[in-house]
C-alpha cells in the first residue's frame, strides 16, 4: 500500500500556520489588548487546546468504538483516526502546561483558583473537593496519560498486525479489540471529568449534567469535519484512491447526524434549565443570550439549521463541494460554541478577582448572598456586585441593572473571536496537521492486514 | 395486468438473481418485475429503477407538520386559550419544540407510510395478484410478460441462468 510522502512545501506551509498562531497568541500578551492578568491570552490557550485535544481523544474514541462493534467500513482509512489520536502527545503537553500553570498560579482562568475568592464563598468551599488545582494538574497528567497510552497502543498495534502480515487467527486483531473495550468505559467517564475541569469550571458556581455530553458532542462533530477535509485533501493529491464516494458518504451522514444530536444535547440542557428557572442555573444563559447574542444565535445557526438542510439530501454528502463546504463552516462553528462555552465564565472570573484583589476591603466581612439578585438564588454567585456597590461603584455598572452581567461591555476576543483568535485558531489547526500529517507518513495509509479491509474496500452504501 | 400470461422463474440466492438481471439487461431482455423478501443491495441501478421521490413527499409531510405543530400551539396559547405556566411568557418558544418535533416526524411518517400504500396499491382489505407465496419468504423472483418475451426464449433465458423453478402464471 503506498505511503503518504510529508512534502516540504506543505511542512513549511503548516510550518507558518503554526508560527502565524504563536505570533497572535503572543500578540494576545504583549499588545496590550489584554487585562492584567493576561485573561485573553490565557483562555485563547485554553480554548484552543482544549478543542484540538478533545477531537484528538474523540478521534480515538470513535476508533475503539468501531473495533468494538466489528464495524469494518472505515478500516480503509482509519490510519488518519490513528494519526488524529496521536495528537493527544501535543494535546497532553498543551494541557499538561495549562495544568501546571493553573497549579503555580500564573493564571484566573478558574474562579475556584483563586484562595481569596473560596474563602468568601461557600458554594466554591463546596466544590474545593473536586475543584481544586491539585485535581486539576493530577488529574489531568494521569487521565490524559492513559489517553495517549491507549491511542498508542491503537496505533503500534495497528501497525504490528500489517507487519506481522497475514494471520488466520488475527491475534493482533483480537489484542486491539481487549484494548479497545478497555478504554471505552475509561474515557467514557474520565472525558466528562475532563470537560468539567477544564471547561465547565470557568463557570464555577454553575454545572449542568450535560454539559460533558454537549461539549463531546461538539468535538466529535469536529472531529468528522477534520476527517472529512483530510481524507478530501489526500484524494486530492492522489493518495487514498480506495476511499470512495461511498466512505464519504458515511462520513457525511456522521456529520449530518451529530450536528442533529449536538442540537439535540444543546437543546435539552437549554430547555430544562429555562423551564426550571433556578437562578444559579440560569445565569449561565443569561450571560450569553444577552453579551454574547451573535454567538449565541450564530451557534445555532451555522451548527445546526446550515448543516441539517445542505446535508439532508442524499447527492449533497456525495458532492465532495457541498461536503467541504459544511465541514469547514461546521469545524469553526464548533470552535465557537467552545469560545462561547469559556470566554464568558473566564471574563467574568478574571473581573470578580480583580474586584477583590484591587479593593475589596471589606468583603470579607460580607455575606455572599444577596438581594440585588433577581434570578431566585439565595447564597450563590457572582459575589462581586456586593464589592461593585460600595467599594469599587467606579467599576462600571449599576448591580440593580445588570444582574450582575456584563462588565465593561463589548471586547475584542472576548465577546466575539477576533483577528488574533482566527489567528490563533490557524496555527493550532497547523500544529494538529502537522502532527496527524507526520504520523501518517510513517505507516501505510491502509493496513493491508486488517480482518476488515476486503469489506471496507468494498464498502458500498 | 388483466390477462397477461407472466413466466417468471424463481431463483433460491440473491447472487444467482443479480447474476441473471444483468444478463438480461445485456441482452436486452425487457424484465416486467423482480420480486425478492427484501432489498437487494446493489439491485437499483443494475435494473436501471429511477430514484424513490418518496423522500419528497417526506419532506413535505414533515414540514406541514412542523407548521401545524407551532402555528398551532401560536394560536391557542396566545389567542384562543392563554394560560400562564409555571411564569413563562404565553408565547414560549423552547417549549413549543418538543412538540413541534413530535409532529414533524408524526406528519412526515405516517404520510410516507400512507403514500408508499397508495402508489404500491396496497391497504387494508386490498388484495392483489400474486405470483407465488414463496416470494415474500426465501426466492427470488424475475418476472416477464409473454407481450415482450416469448416463453422459448424466456425458459432457456431461465436455464441459462440456473433458475430453480420456472413458471408461468396467468395475472
Amino acid at each position: 500500500m503506498r505511503t503518504f510522502e510529508f512534502t516540504n512545501r506543505l511542512r513549511i506551509t503548516l510550518l507558518a500556520g503554526i508560527i502565524l498562531g504563536f505570533l497572535c497568541l503572543a500578540l494576545t500578551w504583549f499588545s496590550g489588548t489584554d487585562d492584567a492578568y493576561h485573561t485573553r491570552f490565557w483562555s485563547n490557550l485554553l480554548h484552543n487546546s482544549a478543542f484540538f485535544t478533545m477531537i484528538a481523544a474523540l478521534a480515538t474514541f470513535f476508533l475503539a468504538a468501531s473495533i468494538t462493534a466489528w464495524a469494518g467500513w472505515y478500516t480503509v482509512f482509519k490510519r488518519v483516526w490513528e494519526s488524529m489520536g496521536l495528537f493527544l502527545i501535543v494535546g497532553f503537553c498543551l494541557m499538561a502546561f495549562l495544568g501546571l500553570s493553573t497549579y503555580l498560579g500564573w493564571n484566573h482562568l478558574y474562579h475556584w483558583n483563586d484562595p481569596a475568592s473560596v474563602e468568601i464563598d461557600t458554594i466554591l468551599q463546596g466544590k474545593a473537593g473536586f475543584l481544586n488545582k491539585g485535581w486539576y494538574f493530577f488529574g489531568t497528567l494521569v487521565i490524559v496519560g492513559a489517553w495517549v497510552f491507549f491511542a498508542l497502543r491503537f496505533r503500534s498495534l495497528s501497525v504490528s498486525e500489517e507487519e506481522q502480515g497475514a494471520d488466520d487467527d488475527f491475534k493482533v486483531h483480537r489484542k486491539t479489540r481487549v484494548y479497545a473495550a478497555a478504554f471505552l468505559p475509561v474515557f467514557g467517564f474520565s472525558m466528562c471529568a475532563m470537560v468539567w475541569l477544564w471547561i465547565m469550571s470557568v463557570d464555577a458556581h454553575w454545572y449542568s449534567t450535560l454539559f460533558a455530553w454537549y461539549t463531546g458532542a461538539s468535538a466529535f462533530v469536529s472531529m468528522i469535519c477534520l476527517t472529512i477535509l483530510i481524507l478530501q485533501y489526500l484524494r486530492g493529491k492522489g493518495y487514498y484512491e480506495n476511499v470512495t464516494t461511498e466512505h464519504m458518504h458515511d462520513l457525511g451522514k456522521l456529520l449530518f447526524a451529530f450536528s442533529i444530536f449536538w442540537t439535540y444535547l444543546w437543546f435539552s440542557q437549554y430547555m430544562l434549565i429555562w423551564y426550571a428557572n433556578v437562578g444559579e442555573e440560569t445565569g449561565y444563559f443569561y450571560t450569553r443570550i444577552n453579551d454574547y447574542p451573535v454567538l449565541f444565535y450564530g451557534n445555532l445557526i451555522i451548527n445546526f439549521i446550515l448543516p441539517f438542510f445542505i446535508l439532508m439530501r442524499n447527492d449533497t454528502k456525495r458532492k465532495m463541494g457541498s461536503l467541504g463546504f459544511v465541514a469547514v463552516i461546521v469545524l469553526f462553528g464548533h470552535w465557537v460554541d467552545y469560545f462561547q462555552m469559556i470566554k464568558p465564565g473566564v471574563d467574568h472570573t478574571a473581573h470578580e478577582v480583580s474586584m477583590l484583589h484591587e479593593g475589596g476591603h471589606d468583603a470579607h466581612t460580607k455575606h455572599i448572598g444577596h438581594d440585588d439578585h433577581d434570578h431566585g438564588s439565595h447564597d450563590t454567585a457572582h459575589a462581586h456586585d456586593d464589592y461593585g456597590h460600595d467599594a469599587h461603584s467606579d467599576h462600571g455598572h449599576d448591580a440593580h441593572g445588570d444582574h450582575g452581567h456584563g462588565h465593561g461591555g463589548f471586547k475584542m476576543g472576548t465577546t466575539i473571536p477576533g483577528f488574533l483568535e482566527v489567528g490563533t485558531f490557524i496555527g493550532f489547526l497547523s500544529l494538529f496537521l502537522f502532527f496527524v500529517f507526520s504520523a501518517l507518513g510513517r505507516a501505510s495509509l491502509t493496513s493491508a492486514h486488517d480482518p476488515y479491509i476486503e469489506e471496507s474496500v468494498h464498502h458500498h452504501v | 395486468m388483466a390477462h397477461n400470461k407472466v413466466i417468471y422463474g424463481l431463483y433460491n440466492d440473491e447472487e444467482e438473481l443479480l447474476r441473471a438481471v444483468k444478463v438480461a439487461k445485456d441482452k436486452h431482455l425487457e424484465i416486467m418485475d423482480v420480486y425478492t423478501p427484501f432489498p437487494v443491495h446493489g439491485l437499483d441501478p443494475i435494473l436501471g429503477l429511477s430514484e424513490s421521490r418518496l423522500h419528497i413527499a417526506g419532506f413535505i409531510y414533515g414540514a406541514l407538520g412542523t407548521l401545524t405543530a407551532f402555528l398551532g400551539m401560536t394560536w391557542i396559547f396566545t389567542k384562543d386559550w392563554p394560560v400562564i405556566f409555571g411564569g413563562k411568557p404565553h408565547w414560549s418558544v423552547p417549549a413549543f419544540i418538543p412538540i413541534t418535533f413530535e409532529l414533524t416526524v408524526l406528519f412526515a411518517s405516517i404520510g410516507m407510510v400512507v403514500t408508499f400504500y397508495l402508489i404500491s396499491g396496497m391497504g387494508p382489505g386490498v388484495t392483489n395478484d400474486y405470483l407465488d407465496p414463496r416470494i415474500t419468504d426465501d426466492k427470488f423472483c424475475i418476472a416477464f410478460d409473454e407481450h415482450d418475451l416469448d416463453a422459448d426464449s424466456a425458459s432457456s433465458f431461465f436455464r441459462e441462468t440456473g433458475a430453480a423453478e420456472v413458471h408461468a402464471k396467468h395475472l
